[in-house]
């Protein structure tokens, strides 16, 4: 078992060793992370209000009330709101004038609105509305308290009273939309984190692939054999090895997302089972590009462009809910796919490991049926070499 | 260099009894045989192509032999056999190493295939190193090394494990002639120590200056063995000339092989070597043959029978590379 481990362990050194994977291997997954997470995250669907004008209790209220209506405001000068609106940054920019703010004290409310081009527009505007109309009825409320006599503070006091111990009508919103319900409980860089594992995990085992052809030209593999070592300890060893790095590139995006981005993947032992069979589909897939080409070149354009393809039709880079039938049908063929699948499961919906076995099952039955062919053909090539 | 007597005396180290391998309808190896003592150094001198690094790649387990059998300290060695292989290091033509990794992970790596864990591990490593003049060198990628360090390196690991049979296919190949003359300090060093030498190579001058006995081979045939001495005496005296210059047809070939004290012609594309007795009287006529025949000499070169009028006097060839 030492020699199984000793040669796995130099063919995860040997990866670690490589310059270009400090990029490629850690820094390139998580900024794709970041990028399809303010891409296609909560971000996107964000309502979102400037406010212009000095400060002033209108400024002040309108604020409190859009923000209690989940709308994110900001301040800024009129010029600013109007550039960031026209990029498309938010969906209304309202601005409170001296004027506005001076009537706002007789029971007079009322803002200038500019509203922008987003889908989420119209929404804003209404909630503005209600949030304006809610400052105005108040406002007449307490005009009509202080003209009987009654004290502005008190008139406010007792207003916020009758507003706190009354309670609202409870409201509940069922979800029709299927693509909706399949994506809801999913967070802003979940779906970037869980693609970019799969495709970045897959990748790296089949680039890595070029340091077995480089062992078996160099004849390293050959001195291996020729030391006591069984044709079945270094096969092992180097499926090892790839599992190792596909195992350890995965643990890392899953690791990094997590501490970086907040991405919740829901049940840890289930999530890791899933990363550990996909990551046996990958050392089975490595071992047959190692094995099967000759040169380290080739395997590289083979991993990139194999490892890229397998990941656009298994859902990595877009969403396999938005795939048409057929094409979801093609998806299944990939590994990719059936790992989507269980963490989609995992993360969206908190299922555990038993509620993703069939998913596991199929993921096992490429990894056993590759890294049998893979082994095949590694000890093919070492005949073949010598 | 002659065999010592207690040398003689101890049981063989290598055994290679009759090993054919075939590739097809090419015979690569043809019943060769041949033993090596401890601390006997052998040589296997034959051109690219005789069948060196197939016989080594099956004494080292890579190939079984379609016949004939080889026993490394007493057991028999195979493809399937594990146990022999521990008493073989082995060195290839090839730098077997990984270029991404230092000197000692190399050697750390290959140690620990061989058994070898622990502070016996580390302290061999250090050990090695030092023999191999590599310690200031150790951490760095060995991809940043010489051709020359990086031989040495390939060396240092096939003697890590301290085997009884050191195996080099060609190890000087390509190498600068600094780092080729350590390397043969190194080797001679060996079998001091009572190490079996296994040496491949095509240069004659290396076979004598290291080796105790010296095969020559040929089309995967050993054509002749023994000390140097005895296998010069193959030769009857007969000198080596070689003609340099351009035009060398098939009649300049003819019109010398015509002469009765030239035994044998060789023809290369720029040089014919000839086996001739009693060179230095005969060279006159020689040179005349050859101008009338139609070649353009540039030169002459008589030398005393080598290695080299051995090979030409058993395969009608000489040993090029």
């Amino acid at each position: 078992m030492s020699t199984v481990l000793a040669i796995a362990g130099t063919e995860l050194r040997r990866f670690l060793r490589d310059r270009s994977n400090i990029f490629f291997a850690l820094i390139l997954p998580l900024l794709l992370v970041l990028m399809i997470g303010l891409q296609f995250g909560e971000d996107a669907s964000a309502r979102r209000a400037l406010v212009v004008g000095t400060e002033s209790p209108l400024r002040a209220d309108l604020i409190t009330g859009l923000q209690e209506a989940d709308v994110r405001v900001a301040v800024r000068d009129r010029e600013s709101a109007l550039e960031q609106l026209a990029r498309g940054r938010a969906d209304i920019v309202l601005v409170v004038d001296d004027e506005a703010a001076a009537a706002y004290g007789s029971g007079d409310v009322g803002v200038e609105a500019v509203l922008g081009s987003q889908a989420t527009a119209p929404l804003v505007q209404r909630q503005v509305t209600s949030v304006l109309s809610g400052l105005q009825t108040r406002e007449g409320q307490v005009t009509a308290l202080t003209s009987r006599g009654v004290d502005r503070a008190l008139a406010e006091a007792t207003l916020d009273d009758v507003t706190a111990s009354s309670s609202a009508p409870t409201l509940v919103v069922r979800n029709l939309d299927e693509r909706e319900q399949q994506f809801s409980g999913m967070g802003q860089f979940d779906f970037g984190a869980s693609g970019q594992l799969l495709l970045f995990t897959f990748l790296s085992s089949l680039t890595g692939a070029a340091t077995l052809i480089q062992a078996r030209r160099l004849g390293v593999v050959s001195r291996t054999l020729a030391a006591p070592v069984s044709a079945f300890q270094l096969i092992a060893g180097q499926v090892l090895g790839r599992f190792a790095i596909a195992f350890f590139q995965g643990a890392y995006i899953m690791a990094a997302s997590s501490l970086l981005f907040g991405v919740d993947w829901g049940d840890l032992s289930a999530s890791l089972v899933v990363l550990l069979m996909f990551s046996l589909v990958s050392a089975g897939a490595a071992m047959v590009v190692g094995s099967l080409l000759d040169s380290e070149g080739a395997a590289a354009g083979v991993g990139i462009g194999l490892g890229l393809v397998l990941a656009a039709l298994g859902g990595s880079m877009s969403p396999l809910e938005f795939f048409p039938e057929t094409m979801r049908a093609v998806a299944n063929l990939t590994p990719h796919a059936w790992a989507y699948e269980a963490f989609a499961d995992i993360l969206r919906r908190g299922a555990g490991l038993g509620d993703v076995l069939s998913e596991l099952g199929v993921l096992a039955g490429m990894a056993i049926a590759l890294i049998l062919l893979g082994s095949w053909l590694l000890r093919r090539s070492v005949a073949r070499a010598m | 260099m002659s065999q010592p007597a207690a040398v003689r005396s101890a049981p063989d180290v290598l055994v290679v009894d009759g090993v054919v391998r075939r590739f097809g309808d090419l015979t690569a190896v043809d019943g060769v045989s041949f033993h090596i003592a401890p601390g006997e150094t052998y040589g296997l001198l034959g051109p690219n192509g005789a069948g060196k690094t197939t016989t080594i790649s099956i004494i080292a387990g890579l190939l079984a032999a379609d016949a004939g059998e080889v026993t490394v300290a007493g057991e028999r060695m195979g493809p399937q056999a594990v146990a022999p292989k521990r008493h073989i290091g082995l060195v290839p033509q090839d730098l077997a190493i990984y270029p991404e990794l230092s000197a000692r992970e190399n050697l750390a790596f290959f140690g620990r295939l061989q058994g070898m864990r622990g502070s016996a591990l580390s302290d061999r490593v250090a050990e090695v190193l030092e023999l191999l003049g590599l310690s200031d060198r150790a951490k760095g990628p060995t991809k940043e090394f010489s051709g020359g360090m990086k031989r040495r390196l390939n060396i240092g690991i096939g003697l890590l494990h301290h085997p009884r049979l050191l195996i080099l296919d060609e190890p000087t190949v390509g190498v600068d002639p600094q780092s080729r003359n350590a390397i043969l300090e190194s080797v001679e060093a060996l079998s001091v120590e009572g190490m079996a030498v296994l040496y491949t190579t095509h240069y004659m001058e290396e076979a004598e200056r290291l080796c105790d006995r010296i095969g020559i081979i040929d089309s995967g045939t050993l054509q002749a063995e023994g000390t140097r001495d005895d296998l010069l005496r193959l030769t009857a005296e007969a000198d080596t000339v070689r003609l340099s210059g351009s035009a060398i047809g098939p009649e300049v070939s003819a019109a010398l092989r015509a002469l009765p004290h030239v035994e044998r012609v060789d023809a290369g594309p720029h040089e014919l070597t000839l086996l001739v007795h009693d060179a230095p009287a005969r060279v006159a006529e020689v040179v005349t043959t050859a101008s009338a025949a139609g070649m353009a000499l540039t030169g002459v070169e008589i030398s005393r029978p080598d290695l080299e009028s051995v090979f030409l006097h058993l395969t009608g060839r000489a040993l090029r590379d």
